[in-house]
């Protein structure tokens, strides 16, 4: 890599938090990942989407430098990963492991230790979270003897106890209760208020429409769509209309802008065409019955992500 | 940056000096060693043994009472090894006498018959009977007493004083001195140069095997738990591969410091032991010395190529099939030690010694025996060290890689691939 001038020195400081440009990966010949960009902007959410096997484990890791890209560059706060930019990140791998002999408080003690924390530090920062997870009475347990679901929140809190300001989790929901995937999300939502990155791989939908400012969606290596949740709903979601009346309703079917009806009883779900007007639909049916209620539904990123990894 | 690989170390040492392995390993198996080794040895000083009921048919009627007369071995508990009988047929029947008498054997009466024959001083045979004929034990002893006993026979016969031919006959005895740069050593001494050599070696081989096992072991726990990864987010391989190897290098040096400190402890509370020992083998501290330098530089050796069987399995059945790899070059010196302790300055024992995978134990063998010149014992660590650097660069590289890969083992030649590796 040439070395940068003053100038790009500028540009540099101005970029996003986490820079991918065109990366490639093949594991003995197959194409895992497929000329992927993106940039993360600092502060973001930003939500990695994809059916298994879709390249969002090795992307990670190539942000992680654990697998090197074949071609393509990763910058993270500007630079390619260093030793010292490891310390402000959190990474929550998809294959989950502890050493299985050491205390819980030991363990996250040494994990605060090696993110450069001091060790009385990291030692009283692991009880604090311990004591909020509900974990501090398994303090003095061997990591061994805790159940799958404690482990995993044990490695949570290695992930982010030395408050990192860029936080990477791989499928940080699989393996959790609904009550833990809460606990969890409440402190991703946390973090975000406070400032710090994240950027998560998953591909339970409704967390991404809680959570995430931004998506990517990944199918076999390749980037299908991207952008924020809003415009891509926009741009990819039908429209969809449900509407509640008095009188005879028939002529909806007919109307050329509704691709179809889905009758829900007290209501009609209306699927629009794509590009149609709502507000033309509510006016036709105006004129018609009378309206009780009439609501635009925006699609559900599951069934974008169902349209567009299947089409 | 600060390198993180002293948290490693230091983890590494503390968890496992706190397992039960490695207090089995320091102190219960090399007391259950020493318990079997003992034994024997034991049984030598406090079992005492059979006597042997013995009779002489003397038909030279000369020999038997001065023959008799020598057998005066005690066994153990001081009781006589041999209960004697000279027989002597009341009426003359010799024949009839030696038939009673084999007659006892077999009745296990009597273990040995000796008959004498009347020609005994023109060369007659002998006869030894018996239901164990090949007790070389009792055989040697007998026959080394009755020869003397039958030469006198034979000198007084020829009218010539064998006590005077005993006295002019006697052999030069040599007392062997050794030439060291420090002095002059003695008989002993060079005894004890042999078993200082013996024990430094099999300490070493011992030493090296069972960490290079034990770095090979955690690494591949280190795949199989699955916590590699969250490693990688945070410290460089580099660390990783630093951390493994001088943790557990450290515990191994704690190893051989505790037992060090035990032999030191026996050696002084059994002090009659100490003496006795210590009168000749004499542990001067540049053998310690070159002890735990060879054993530093050799762990680094083949801790570096037990990292590679480590990194490339995934299970320990699969690293038991190549472990051969690591294990040969260290069985090999063992079999060759031999060789080198008795030809220590032979051209084949140099150039074996300066082998960089034979070197810390063949080189400290020569060492113990002999005094190699300093620029060998150089040399050989300069070997050493190159070495170690390359097969270390080699080895973090496919660790780098390797520790990622679960499955299927790679071969020979996936795992060049790997050390071509950025």
């Amino acid at each position: 890599m040439p070395e940068r001038g003053p100038i790009e020195r500028k540009v540099v400081a101005a970029s996003p938090l986490v820079q991918i440009r065109d990366v490639t990966k093949a594991f003995n010949g197959t194409r895992a990942v497929d000329g992927i960009s993106l940039s993360i902007k600092k502060g973001s959410i930003y939500g990695l989407l994809g059916p298994n096997g879709a390249g969002k484990t090795t992307l990670i890791r190539m942000i992680m430098r654990i697998i090197y890209p074949d071609t393509g560059d990763i910058q993270i706060f500007g630079l390619p990963l260093t030793e010292a930019s490891k310390d402000r990140i959190g990474y929550l791998p998809e294959e989950r492991g502890v050493y299985r002999k050491m205390k819980v408080l030991d363990l996250l003690t040494f994990f605060g230790e090696i993110k450069s924390m001091k060790r009385t530090d990291a030692r009283s920062v692991a009880s604090e979270w311990l004591e909020r997870l509900n974990l501090a009475d398994v303090a003095q347990k061997k990591a061994e003897e805790l159940s799958k679901g404690m482990q995993q929140k044990v490695q949570f809190i290695a992930t982010v106890m030395h408050s990192p300001e860029l936080i990477i989790l791989d499928e940080p929901f699989t393996g959790l209760d609904p009550k833990n995937a809460d606990v969890l999300k409440d402190i991703m939502l946390e973090f975000h208020r406070k400032g710090h990155t994240i950027i998560f791989s998953t591909h339970m939908m409704d967390q991404v429409e809680k959570l995430c400012q931004r998506i990517c969606l990944i199918d076999k290596g390749k980037e299908v769509l991207e952008g924020t949740l809003r415009s891509i709903k926009k741009k990819y979601g039908h429209n969809a209309v449900t509407i509640r009346f008095e009188g005879d309703g028939a002529f909806l079917r007919e109307l050329p802008e509704v691709e179809s009806v889905n009758d829900r009883g007290n209501e009609l779900f209306l699927r629009l065409r794509d590009g149609s007007d709502p507000q033309k639909i509510l006016a036709k049916a105006a004129r018609k019955v009378a309206i009780h209620k009439f609501e635009i539904s925006e699609p559900s990123i599951h069934d974008i992500f169902i349209e567009q990894v299947s089409g | 940056m600060a390198m993180k690989a002293h948290l490693i170390i230091k983890r590494e040492y503390m968890e496992n000096i706190r397992k039960k392995s490695f207090l089995i390993s320091t102190i219960v198996a090399p007391i259950l060693m020493l318990l079997i080794y003992s034994i024997p040895v034991l049984a030598l000083f406090f079992v005492p043994g059979d006597q042997v009921r013995i009779a002489v048919l003397d038909r030279t009627g000369v020999i038997a009472p001065e023959f008799l007369a020598t057998l005066t071995d005690t066994l153990k508990d001081g009781q006589p090894k041999y209960l004697v009988r000279d027989a002597r047929p009341v009426d003359g029947d010799f024949d009839r006498l030696r038939e009673e008498l084999i007659a006892d054997i077999a009745a296990d009466e009597l273990d040995v018959a000796l008959e004498v024959p009347a020609d005994v001083l023109e060369d007659g045979k002998v006869d030894y009977i018996s239901k164990n004929v090949l007790n070389e034990d009792i055989t040697r002893s007998l026959k080394s007493r009755l020869t003397p006993v039958v030469i006198k026979q034979r000198f007084a016969r020829e009218g010539i004083d064998s006590d005077r031919i005993a006295a002019l006959t006697r052999g030069v005895r040599f007392n062997e001195q050794k030439i060291t740069k420090s002095g002059i050593l003695e008989e002993k001494e060079v005894a004890g140069d042999l078993i200082i050599a013996v024990v430094f070696v099999m300490i070493l081989y011992f030493m090296l095997i069972s960490w290079g096992v034990a770095v090979q072991r955690s690494v591949i726990e280190e795949k199989s738990s699955r916590v590699i990864e969250v490693m990688l987010s945070s410290v460089e391989p580099r660390d990783l591969f630093i951390g493994k190897i001088f943790g557990l290098g450290a515990l191994g040096f704690t190893q051989i410091g505790i037992w060090s400190v035990i032999m030191l402890a026996i050696g002084f509370s059994s002090s009659m032991m100490t003496a006795q020992i210590a009168s000749f083998i004499q542990i001067s501290p540049t053998e310690i010395l070159y002890l735990g330098v060879y054993f530093v530089l050799g762990f680094l050796l083949y801790a570096a190529i037990f990292t590679i069987i480590g990194a490339v399995c995934s299970t320990e059945q699969d690293a038991q099939q190549l472990q051969i790899f690591a294990m040969l070059p260290l069985i090999l010196p063992l079999m060759l030690m031999f060789f080198v302790i008795e030809y220590p300055d032979s051209t084949v024992a140099t150039v074996l010694s300066l082998i960089p995978f034979f070197t810390p134990m063949l080189m400290l063998a020569r060492i113990s025996v002999a005094e190699p010149p300093m620029w060998q014992i150089l040399l050989s660590i300069a070997l050493l060290a190159v070495s170690i650097w390359g097969v270390i660069i080699f080895s973090a590289k496919v660790f780098r890689v390797g520790i990622l890969m679960y499955g299927k083992r790679p071969g020979l030649k996936e795992i060049w691939r790997w050390s071509r590796y950025a």
